[in-house]
């Protein structure tokens, strides 16, 4: 962790009645600085928590937000829920793999994009739904995502 | 057939989300009423009053929640349960993204009725943007004084603190939400003791759902008397209702429990079904319960009515689906979610939605052997009523229900060897 999000996750020990409330929001820290919770990291995070590496493990892998492998600068999540299947929540998700050519829960090889099906993102009434970077994008269709896309990829080589 | 509405009375004011445009229209005057003029039991029998029940899924009286407190004096907790994970409801989003003064009001004025001095938001991870509008929320309240060390003069403090989860739908089941609020994963505890008296760090604790403790604000506006006027005598009040999938207008709807029909939501409030189709089908409580079919459709939406016609109110999600959905298609759709979902903690849930996934699967995809029916119906009545949480009943609730209904659709899959309305339109 860098310095300031260490301060954080010390500071966070004590935010709550008791301490072993602060392991979620501290794994948050990291899964936000790095995209992913890297091993070295697990350490960091036991070590902060008076806990064993492999107690932090047995949490941090029950919870689907929380990534074992880096994930890109962009996490695209496709709502496959029930409502958003019913309108076209696989159209989207198969442009998607193709558009990027991933596979399935897969990152470009640049790094830029990482695309997920997810369960139920509690955006029903606006499907089909897509969030990225835990944003929501209500009601998308093909084109705006790739016009989403190709903002992000244009960005990027800019060096924006 | 008009909405009622008392939870979204404001929430197309521009600029409600701001703490002074919500004071502006009514806000804060209920906490001020509370915790000024009334002893916190005199709040809890206003609610008690009301007859309001919980929003989440059960149903289960607020007020009588609320008294089960034991009176020992031992630190109690209240937690708000913004987990909304439950399949086709979205309710509690668009009242945390768009009216979240209502849910601190709400949050405080029941903090201060059960006397817990750290209220606790349990937030699905995926809110993080609604984590984001609650903290400065809670500023702009904490900056007027209504909450922290000593809200509106009173001497009482009431802290309210924002949590994240981490994507689990089982953290929604009250006692997962405690043990992932405490650090850990969040598989269910065992019941008893109940919450109420063994809760967060093992103390007195209560959970309400977003919807119930944003509906404590209007009960205390207009009375809890007046409140129970609205609805019917056992389904008090009003109810959002989010409905989604293959409908015209979908979108949330606050109307009076009981006085509304299903065939009115679905046509009058939400447009009917999309231009060319007909209804075919609806999961009328979020997707843990059975379908009801177009027959059903003049059945009032309040708990009772639609327990009398084979389902249940739930959460209030309703997803419809019209004639070019594929029954079979849907219910493996929704076994895949429950299997993924699945905690693991006990064997029927964790291998039966694990078999039924597989069997349903291959039905669907036109590899289904004779017998595959009888097989899934087995698995279902191996899991009805045996697991740990009601996580195992909700698995099944669909599935079982549409084998008995569309037993056609499967057997057809199976012995036309795939789908017989084709590859699926979507
Ligand atoms: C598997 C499962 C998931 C649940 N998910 C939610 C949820 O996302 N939100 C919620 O408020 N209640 C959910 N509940 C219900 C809660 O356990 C609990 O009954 C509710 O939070 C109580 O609040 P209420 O009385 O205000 O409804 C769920 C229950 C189960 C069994
Ligand atoms: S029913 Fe399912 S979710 Fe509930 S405890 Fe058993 S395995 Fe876990
Ligand atoms: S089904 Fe996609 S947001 Fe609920």
């Amino acid at each position: 962790m860098n310095a300031a999000n260490l301060q954080k996750a010390q500071e966070l020990v004590h935010r709550f009645p008791k301490k072993s409330s602060a392991l979620i929001p501290i794994l948050h820290l990291v899964e936000d600085e790095f995209g992913y919770i890297p091993e070295a990291e697990v350490q960091t995070v036991a070590d902060v928590m008076g806990v064993t590496p492999a107690y932090v493990e047995s949490v941090l892998t029950f919870y689907t937000l929380f990534h074992r492998q880096p994930t890109g600068k962009y996490l695209v999540q496709v709502c496959r829920g029930l409502s958003c299947q019913l309108n076209g929540a696989d159209e989207l998700s198969h442009f998607l793999h193709d558009e990027l050519g991933v596979q399935r829960n897969g990152t470009t090889d640049d790094g830029l994009f990482t695309v997920e099906e997810v369960e139920c993102i509690a955006l029903c009434k606006d499907a089909p739904a897509v969030q990225i970077n835990l944003e929501f994008y209500p009601r998308m269709t093909k084109e705006q995502l790739k016009a989403f896309l190709d903002q992000a990829a244009k960005e990027v080589t800019s060096g924006a | 057939m008009p909405e009622t509405r008392l939870l979204f009375k404001n929430i197309d004011v521009p600029g409600i989300d701001g703490i002074d445009v919500y004071e502006q229209h009514g806000g804060y005057v209920s906490l001020r009423k509370a915790v000024l003029d009334m002893t916190p039991d005199a709040v809890v029998q206003e609610v008690m009053a009301s007859n309001l029940r919980g929003r989440g899924g059960a149903g289960f009286p607020t007020g009588r929640k609320w008294s089960f407190l034991p009176k020992d004096g031992r630190t109690r907790y209240l937690v708000c349960n913004a987990d909304e994970s439950e399949p086709g409801t979205c309710k509690d989003q668009e009242l945390i993204y768009r009216i979240p003064h209502l849910l601190i009001e709400g949050v405080l004025t029941s903090a201060y009725a059960i006397g817990a001095e750290d209220a606790f938001i349990y937030l699905r991870g995926e809110f993080k943007g609604g984590y984001r509008i609650l903290e400065r929320a809670i500023a702009e309240a904490r900056a007027k004084g209504y909450l922290g060390e000593n809200v509106l003069g009173s001497g009482r403090r009431i802290e309210v603190n924002l949590y994240l989860g981490a994507g689990a739908y089982i953290c929604g089941e009250e006692t997962a939400l405690l043990e992932s609020l405490e650090g850990r994963r969040g598989m269910p505890r065992l019941k008893p003791p109940f919450p109420a008296t063994a809760g967060l760090y093992g103390m007195p604790t209560v959970v309400n759902n977003v919807e119930t403790l944003s509906a404590v604000v209007p009960i205390l506006q207009m009375g809890g008397a007046e409140y129970a006027k609205l609805g019917t005598e056992r389904s008090a009040g009003t109810k959002l209702f989010s409905v989604s999938g293959n409908v015209r207008r979908p979108g949330n709807f606050e109307v009076e429990l009981g006085k509304v029909t299903l065939r009115e939501l679905l046509y009058d409030l939400a447009g009917g079904p999309p231009e060319g189709h007909e209804f075919k089908a609806v999961i009328p409580g979020g997707s843990s319960v059975p379908f009801l079919t177009p027959d059903k459709f003049d059945t009032p939406l309040d708990y009772e009515s639609l327990q009398g016609a084979g389902t249940m109110l739930g959460s209030g999600g309703v997803i419809v689906l019209d004639d070019r959905a594929c029954i079979v298609n849907a219910t493996l759709r929704l076994m895949e979610f429950y299997r993924h979902e699945s905690c693991g903690k006990c064997t029927p849930c964790r291998e039966g939605t694990m078999w039924l996934n597989q069997v349903l699967q291959r039905v669907e995809s036109g590899e289904g052997r004779p017998g595959d029916i009888e097989t899934l119906a087995d698995l279902c009545s191996n899991i009805d009523g045996q697991t740990f949480c009601p996580l195992g009943d909700a698995a099944i609730g669909a599935l079982g229900s549409g084998l008995r209904l569309f037993h056609d659709e499967y057997e057809a899959h199976i012995t036309k060897g795939g789908c017989p309305m084709g590859e699926v339109v979507r």
